[in-house]
């Protein structure tokens, strides 16, 4: 039996700081009471509230109280805990917004043991899919939930696997895209490795809907545990009847094989990615032939993302009203975000479409890094861009986001605050994609490189406004030419950071500064003679003897000597320098 | 046994023991570059040095990344909560307070589900 009837959860949800003086004034006040006993006064490290104050949670019951203060805690220890009463002035009612269906196992089921997963409705999609043995009605039933694609480019399921179903063809093949590329995603693997039958439930189902008896799991090799985890499950699965031949004691075969991408980038093209499983250079080719009419080894070919793929099955077995009722006129169910950067809670999170920017950062990462100023959120990675603040409010979905200039992407969603420069964010991205094109096509070759010269120009202050235009003109060969997703979409952070942060460009060409102190090449280090207490520590540690002066005089550095390195920032212990 | 239309119903019924007590800890490569897999080992140890059966299971990322590594413990009678930033003193406390203690602990509670 527990040792007590109730807890009191307590968290200064502003500073922290306060948590153990209110805690201890719970203490205090149920000793009084004589009650100390009963109750357990919790200090806790989340109470999933945030900015609000000192909160209580009473536990049972739930009931939650924010903005607590000390005249509160007798009055709550009197109700709330003597009796069953609630302080209705100021009860809240916090509410998770995460809705899971993606993630609906991970974190709660053995990912290695089949026998979890069945137990938490696993393969019931599967088997009401074969009890039913129509391929039209299952098309029917994506259809009905408006599920598309979550690899980042948003087309319609259903669609692509209509097009492979009405293929008159005896081979055709389901490809898992788990390649996972994006600087900052871990989306996928987070299923792969928590819950991986979920996926193949999804592509069994897949396999049977356009007819075919052939999968692929393509992971890139950098992901061992997932791919470990995947493997197991097929072992497993087939074990039980759920893969290889005549499915379920039905007519119905399929199977599925793991192959290991090499870790670059544009292997996550589709038509890159079926070239780099047939032995050949990971390549994109031009589109069309699409791969659902001509895939892999010419076949039909249903390519789709991991995520896409979780949601099958709780679509099959509660129907596609179910999943539609979820999210937005346009954007359906859910998306699942790496929520990293500057903010407090970085998390795996899902949320429904139809959320708010400002919903994610605040209600859910709780808030900024030691609450600095926030300046933009990235989304869709090197393909995507920024939305700055004043567009917070913005609903999630595939069509908002496109239209603020950035994309939803695979997942990836970076807060940035005051201290990240966009032009080094734009350049960052851009390293990335001339780092990982192929090459095969010149607009991407040569005007990434450009761009990326540019761009670098621009950040050591070297720059006139000219080149912000050759930037933009690039840009718009690069996107009407390249060959595939990674050229055409490129230059997205360098135009979302223009339009936006345009300042940001002006003052690092014009004034040669860098706000946000990021542009090593811009920075100027000087000393505050008010704060310099004259030790003479950055004197004997500046490797280029660029600071002059003695304890009497003071130090001054002599900028024409000083060549950056920052080492004279980083010893002063009376943060005297300043750049 | 392999599955069939059939007997689906019948075979997976039961799939599941339905254990009273247990422990997760989350084991995917975010959770054990944070050092779960210390914490899973600390907590199956210190479970057999005080003879308790509570089943200790593997599970994959629940999401808080921030609070990784993540125990979740469900006691019978007692709320069952999410630990985080379970380092190798914590899990033992997590066995010796909560488990054999029936107490909750203090400042690493990240999630209380609804008791
Ligand atoms: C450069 C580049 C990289 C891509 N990387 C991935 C990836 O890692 N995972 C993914 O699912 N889709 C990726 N895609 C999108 C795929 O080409 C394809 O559209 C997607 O896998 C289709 O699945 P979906 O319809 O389920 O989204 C990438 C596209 C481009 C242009
Ligand atoms: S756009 Fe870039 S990555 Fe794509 S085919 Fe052309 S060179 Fe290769
Ligand atoms: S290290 Fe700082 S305090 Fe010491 S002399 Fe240099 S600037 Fe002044």
């Amino acid at each position: 039996m527990w040792k007590y009837k109730k807890v009191i959860l307590v968290k200064d949800t502003d500073t922290g700081k306060e948590t153990v003086r209110f805690s201890e004034l719970f203490n205090s006040a149920l000793r009084d009471r004589g009650l100390d006993g009963e109750v357990q006064v919790i200090r806790s490290a989340d109470i999933n509230v945030y900015n609000q104050g000192i909160v209580v949670k009473i536990i049972p019951g739930n009931i939650t109280y924010s903005k607590v203060e000390e005249k509160d805690i007798d009055l709550i220890v009197r109700k709330s805990i003597k009796k069953e009463e609630a302080l209705k002035e100021i009860q809240i009612d916090p509410k998770d917004k995460q809705v899971r269906i993606v993630l609906r196992n991970c974190g709660i089921i053995d990912p290695e043991n089949i026998n979890d997963y069945i137990s938490v409705d696993g393969y019931k999609g599967l088997k009401k899919v074969l009890e039913q043995n129509d391929r039209d009605k299952v098309i029917a039933e994506i259809k009905i939930s408006g599920l598309r694609g979550r690899g980042g480019g948003g087309f319609p399921t259903w669609m692509k696997w209509s097009f492979a179903k009405d293929q008159k063809n005896d081979t055709k093949f389901i490809i898992c895209n788990a390649d996972e590329g994006d600087p900052g995603a871990y989306m996928d693997r987070s299923v792969l490795e928590g819950d991986p039958h979920s996926v193949l439930e999804g592509m069994i189902i897949a396999g049977f809907a356009v007819g075919a008896k052939k999968g692929y799991f393509y992971i890139r090799a950098e992901y061992p545990l997932a791919i470990a985890r995947v493997e197991l499950a097929i072992k497993q699965a087939r074990e039980k009847g759920l893969l290889g031949n005549n499915i379920l004691g039905t007519q119905f075969s399929f199977d599925l094989e793991v192959r290991l991408g090499a870790g670059a980038f544009v292997c996550g093209e589709e038509t890159a990615l079926i070239a780099s499983i047939e032995g050949k250079r990971g390549c994109p080719s031009p589109r069309p032939p699409y791969p659902s009419i001509s895939g892999l080894w010419g076949k039909p070919t249903v390519i789709n993302n991991v995520e896409t793929l979780a949601n099958i099955s709780p679509i099959m077995h509660k129907g596609g009203e179910w999943f539609a009722e979820i999210g937005t006129e346009r954007s359906k169910g859910t998306k699942v975000f790496a929520l990293t950067g500057k903010v407090e809670n970085s998390s795996l999170i899902e949320v429904p479409m139809g959320i708010t920017l400002k919903e994610i950062i605040y209600e859910i990462g709780g808030g900024v890094l030691n609450n600095k100023k926030i300046k933009a959120v990235q989304t869709g990675g090197p393909s995507g861009g920024v939305i700055p603040e004043e567009y917070f409010d913005t609903s999630i979905d595939y069509e908002s986001l496109q239209n603020l200039g950035s994309i939803m992407g695979s997942g990836g969603m970076i807060v940035m605050d005051e201290d990240d420069c966009m032009v080094d964010i734009a350049k960052f991205y851009l390293k990335f994609c001339v780092d990982e094109s192929c090459g095969k096509c010149a607009p991407c070759r040569i005007g990434g490189k450009q761009m990326l010269e540019l761009l670098t120009e621009i950040s050591e202050g070297k720059a006139t406004f000219e080149q912000v235009d050759k930037l933009k003109l690039i840009s718009k060969a690069m996107q009407k030419a390249s060959l595939c997703g990674l050229g055409q979409t490129a230059p997205n952070p360098v135009l979302s950071t223009l339009k936006y942060f345009e300042q940001e460009y002006v003052d690092h060409i014009k004034d040669k500064k860098c706000v946000s102190g990021k542009c090593e090449a811009l920075f100027i280090y000087e000393i505050i003679q008010d704060k310099c207490k004259r030790c003479s520590l950055c004197q004997r540690n500046c490797p280029v003897e660029a600071i002059p002066g003695d304890r009497d005089k003071g130090y001054a550095i002599d900028q024409k000597k000083c060549i950056k390195c920052g080492k004279c920032f980083e010893v002063c212990k009376f943060e005297a320098v300043n750049r | 046994m392999k599955l069939t239309l059939n007997n689906f119903d019948e075979e997976t019924k039961n799939v599941k023991k339905n254990n009273k007590n247990w422990i997760k800890v989350g084991l995917s490569t975010c959770g054990i570059a944070a050092g779960a897999d210390v914490a899973f080992a600390t907590i199956k140890k210190v479970l057999q040095e005080n003879g308790s059966d509570v089943e200790v299971i593997r599970t994959g990322c629940a999401g808080k990344c921030y609070a990784e590594p993540l125990v979740e413990v469900k006691i019978e009678g007692m709320p069952q909560v999410v630990y985080g930033n379970v380092n190798e003193e914590v899990a033992t406390k997590i066995v010796q307070k909560h488990v054999m203690g029936k107490q909750l602990i203090n400042d690493h509670i990240y999630l209380v589900k609804d008791a």
